[in-house]
């Protein structure tokens, strides 16, 4: 398996009537061998194309590709030596399940023993080995992607590619399998690099995620970090389930407490959180200014219930409760602005909300660039 | 701008191939301006004084040759019954062929592959195996030299035509935008009419064009089965062809007046056709 | 008094009986959510109750009258499907007002304009009504296909998963939008949908379709803590229950659960006879230490990943079983996996289950 690199890669599609469109923007990155990659974004967001240009289905407008130390980009996909797993699974109609999978392996020169353990194997993991005599068209959908993904998993190649490899599977089986290939993959020390609009498959499974939107990368790093410390409000809102609260304050410093007033969509002021000034570090005061207008990010599972005294001024009432089995997730409404906050499955929220909002938990975001300028205070 | 040794040889090639296509139509469209001297002179020429007089003819009927008498023409009664016998198929083939077209492709009913599959190989069979057999029955029951004859007749082309064309295209349409349809309170015809007909309509606009086009252009059925007063202008064109003269120009110019209505047509209908492709799936 | 009831409903093909037996009494204005997993008679069942498919057998019965003869334009039900099923030759506007257009009824120009015009409000696709569906994002179909199906103000809606197609995070926020766009309209809704927690968020009950027929009609919190079967409880909870055959034996206050040779001790009652059976045990009832408490066995780490902000550790009994235990993250950070590792069961949050039917035997 091979390091994968990525330099100031661009792919604009002209177009002869219309604008053109540029599909992906100075995408950046260095993947080291052994390392899984998620390209996470939303429809349309270059994700696919990025994948296609390492893949060689698409040639790249300008920037460099290099698989191992070769620079891949006039290449053909065959000669690059990458192993793909498509969206539409492109399975071979007149072959079986095992033929399908151990199509790619009949290249590499390895008896027919090894192909079929190789083979097994994989069928194991993914829970296929019932149906490996059927073929393509008589299967279900999630079980055809789960052969595609068989089929790309079982070749030694330099990269492996995965294109929406999960988006089929029954829920049920998703978090099982999920962890599988992810053991799988680590044990046999691959290379990945797979495209997802769900984040949490990203965060399951990745060691690095970049967050894609209209063609720029909008944050590259570990799961952890980009969860914790998002680099502006895309990606904060688009990690997480529930997404990040996402609201419009103003800073004022002037008082005795640093307040954050919270307005709504006609700028007025709903409610206001406060916090002592001695328990924030002297360089994050620095970074706020007073009346400065910001956007103001807190996590649903970082926001405490069932504390005694609440942080916030305003009266808070809960507008919907959902019981989810191991979390419930409360719909807040605050003088007229809402949030959601995630509790313990035994909380039952009184008519008055109790909450607090760490000081570390919050996030503050420039209001127009959207870029960060404090994760946590 | 890289001169391209390439480029150059396939722009050669294009107006060789078309030359070759389009040279005898130009000639023949230059030879209905044309009097019978001019098309006959030993040497072929470019420029010439180009006349109306074959194109009068045609339409008064009769045509006055030099060197011969005045000849009479029966083309105008041609055309016209060109023209009803290709909208007369072209309808009865619509009627009857677009239900059909819709019941193959949404309902599953026993033998239905094999009755499709079987009004298919109608076209497999050259008309010459049926046509004496034809024209013996239809003298028989009274229908030698009728409209409705040949009609009927050329259902046993358009209308496997039609019906596997349009079959693809009503296949598809997704069952469920005629559920949602229905659902919304309108009843099954409305749902017919105004959502699957009109989401098949370049597949009934090419597939009503093709039957068209054949019906326009048979020879041997309307030879066969009719009679100089039914005749179409495939078999009128005969006529021209006397045992004193044939009056070329007069030929070309039927030929240039009998290829205009499909021509025509055809341009007309490709409006629907691209229309309809454009506008996409369900989904994405 | 119930406003829909479904006696008995079935429906083959060929040989194989999709739906048999099929039973659900629908309050009016209830959110009814049915919840199957994929092949499990879900659009068959919505095909039936919208009237484009017939029943072999049983009766659908709307406010006391029997509406099984009636064709699916007669029926006061309306359905917004997976795929949308938009009319691609119609802008959004007209997608919208169809069904106020239907023959039987006489409204005004006017009047349709004004109607199209809120439901578009409420939904927010005010500003693409003259697009047509092929320039519409995923979101805006969904919603411009809601919109068309609640603007007649049915009695019934069907919706038939329709926040699968939709990106994730447009999933989320119409999750809780929807129950509030559909209280505007106070209609019956039966909501079809393959994601566990999407059920449980929106119905008021949820009915579980497998084998056919309705296992469980319950609340969400009904079925998750009291699964009338072993396949139901499966399809809630992620990660999945772990489930291990066992022998129980009441002793005093306590069961005792030998496992082929651990012995496990869960302090709780039960009126379930001593024997085999299988236990299931949801993997955030598990409490995981790095001390011996009260009734745990000892254990031994294999893995640990996050999973929707809790963390999920892999551990494996001395005889080989494997269990899923989930905390949350703080809960995670105390845990140290370099160190002795122990798991007791939470005690009332134990199931036992039959070892043939899988049926919940308490």
């Amino acid at each position: 398996m091979a390091k994968v690199v990525l330099e100031s890669l661009n792919k604009v599609f002209t177009s002869k009537i219309g604008k053109d469109v540029k599909a992906v923007n100075n995408f950046n990155l260095i993947l080291d061998d052994g390392e899984i990659l998620a390209l996470l974004g939303s429809s349309g967001c270059g994700k696919t194309t990025t994948l296609r240009m390492i893949a060689g289905f698409e040639t790249a407008s300008s920037g460099q590709i290099k698989i191992g130390e070769r620079l891949v980009n006039d290449l053909k996909p065959a000669e690059r030596n990458v192993a793909m797993a498509f969206e539409g699974y492109a399975l071979y109609p007149p072959l079986t399940v095992k033929d399908n999978i151990a199509f790619s392996l009949m290249r590499e020169k390895i008896s027919k023993e090894k192909v079929d353990s190789k083979v097994m194997e994989v069928a194991e993991l993914l829970e296929i080995t019932d149906i490996l005599d059927r073929y393509p068209p008589s299967i279900s959908g999630g079980q055809q992607q789960r052969v595609s993904l068989a089929r790309a998993l079982v070749r030694d190649s330099d990269a492996l590619l995965l294109d929406e490899p999960m988006s089929q599977l029954e829920p049920q089986l998703r978090a099982v399998l999920r962890a599988r290939v992810k053991d799988y993959i680590q044990h046999n020390k691959k290379t990945v690099i797979f495209v997802t609009h769900d984040q949490t498959e990203a965060v399951a499974l990745a060691d690095k995620i970049a967050v894609m939107e209209n063609g720029d990368l909008k944050q590259l790093a570990s799961p952890y970090e980009i969860s914790a410390k998002p680099s502006n409000v895309f990606v904060a809102s688009f990690i997480g389930e529930p997404p990040m609260n996402i609201l419009k304050a103003k800073i004022n410093t002037v008082e005795e407490k640093l307040k954050f007033e919270i307005l709504n969509d006609e700028n007025e002021k709903t409610f206001s959180i406060k916090f002592n000034k001695d328990n924030i570090k002297k360089e994050n005061l620095a970074k706020l200014a007073n009346d400065q207008l910001i956007t103001l990010g807190i996590r649903p599972h970082k926001i405490f219930f069932n504390e005694k005294e609440s942080n916030f001024d305003g009266k808070a009432s809960s507008s919907s409760y959902h019981w989810l089995g191991d979390q419930v997730h409360i719909g807040i409404e605050i003088n007229g602005s809402s949030i959601i906050g995630v509790a313990d499955r035994d909380f039952e929220p009184s008519s008055d909300v109790k909450l607090n909002f760490p000081a570390e938990s919050i996030n503050i975001f420039d209001l127009e660039t959207e870029e960060v300028i404090l994760n946590g205070l | 701008m890289r001169f391209n040794i390439w480029g150059v040889l396939k722009i050669l090639a294009y107006i060789a191939i078309i030359m070759f296509f389009l040279f005898p139509i130009a000639w023949i469209f230059n030879m209905s301006f044309m009097t019978n001297d001019e098309i006959l002179r030993k040497v072929p020429v470019l420029f010439y004084e180009p006349t109306l007089k074959n194109y009068i003819g045609l339409w008064k009927g009769e045509i006055a040759i030099e060197g011969f008498a005045t000849m009479y023409v029966y083309f105008k009664q041609n055309l016209i019954n060109s023209a009803i016998l290709s909208v007369g198929s072209v309808s009865v083939t619509l009627l009857l062929g677009v239900p059909a077209a819709y019941a193959f492709a949404r309902y599953k009913f026993k033998g239905g592959e094999d009755i499709a599959f079987t009004l298919l190989s109608f076209r497999f069979a050259p008309a010459l195996l049926i046509i004496l057999p034809l024209n013996l029955y239809f003298s028989q029951i009274g229908l030698y030299d009728s409209y409705f004859a040949l009609i009927w007749v050329y259902q046993l082309i358009t209308l496997p035509l039609l019906l596997w064309i349009v079959r693809g295209y009503f296949e598809d349409i997704s069952p469920d935008i005629e559920y949602a349809y229905r659902l919304d309170g309108h009843s099954w015809f409305q749902s017919f009419w105004r959502i699957s007909i009109p989401l098949a309509k370049p597949g009934i606009a090419a597939a009503s064009l093709l039957c068209f086009i054949y019906a326009w252009n048979n020879f041997v059925f309307a030879l066969i089965l009719g009679s100089s007063q039914i005749q179409p202008v495939t078999v009128g064109a005969l006529a021209f062809i006397t045992a004193s003269a044939i009056p070329y120009g007069l030929i070309a110019c039927g030929i240039v007046v009998s290829v205009l209505p499909t021509l025509i047509l055809a341009l007309f209908i490709q409006k629907y056709l691209v229309q309809g492709l454009s506008l996409g799936a369900i989904k994405g | 008094m119930s406003y829909l009831k479904l006696e008995n409903l079935s429906k083959s093909f060929k040989d194989d009986k999709v739906i048999s037996n099929l039973n659900a009494k629908i309050d009016k204005g209830e959110f009814f959510v049915i919840f199957g997993p994929s092949g499990s008679g879900k659009t068959v069942l919505l095909r039936l109750l919208s009237g484009i498919m017939l029943l072999d057998n049983g009766a659908i019965e709307m406010d006391n009258q029997v509406i099984n003869e009636f064709q699916p334009e007669e029926r006061d039900i309306s359905m917004a499907f997976q795929n949308f099923a938009l009319y691609p030759h119609m802008k959004a506007y007209d997608n919208i007002a169809s069904p106020l257009r239907a023959n039987n009824k006489n409204i005004s120009d006017e009047e349709i304009d004004q109607k199209v015009k809120e439901v578009a409000s409420l939904l927010k696709i005010e500003h693409v009504l003259n697009q047509f569906p092929k320039e519409l994002s995923n979101g805006q179909k969904q919603r411009t296909s809601l919109a068309r199906s609640l603007i007649s103000k049915p009695s019934v809606v069907l919706l038939d998963d329709p926040l699968r197609n939709v990106d994730a995070k447009i999933r989320f926020e119409m999750r809780l939008e929807l129950p509030k766009v559909l209280k505007e309209f106070n209609t019956t809704v039966i909501y079809v949908t393959q994601d566990f927690r999407e059920a449980m968020a929106l119905g008021d009950r949820i009915a579980v379709l497998y084998d056919g027929k309705f296992n469980d009609i319950n609340s969400p919190k009904s079925i998750y803590q009291n699964p009338s079967s072993l396949t139901t409880a499966k399809l809630f909870g992620d990660p999945t229950i772990n489930n291990f055959n066992a022998t129980i034996k009441k002793q005093n206050e306590f069961v005792e659960v030998d496992i082929k040779g651990e012995q496990i001790k869960l302090k709780r009652k039960t009126n379930v006879q001593d024997g085999e059976c299988i236990v299931g045990i949801r993997p955030e009832d598990i409490i995981l230490s790095n001390e011996p408490l009260e009734n745990s066995i000892q254990v031994e780490f294999r893995t640990k990943t996050p999973l929707n902000l809790r963390i999920v550790f892999l551990v494996r009994l001395k005889n080989g079983l494997e269990l899923l235990c989930s905390t949350t993250e703080e809960e995670s950070q105390l845990i140290d996996e370099n160190k002795k590792m122990y798991i007791s069961f939470l005690e009332e949050k134990s199931h036992f289950f039959d070892k043939e039917t899988k049926r919940n035997l308490e």
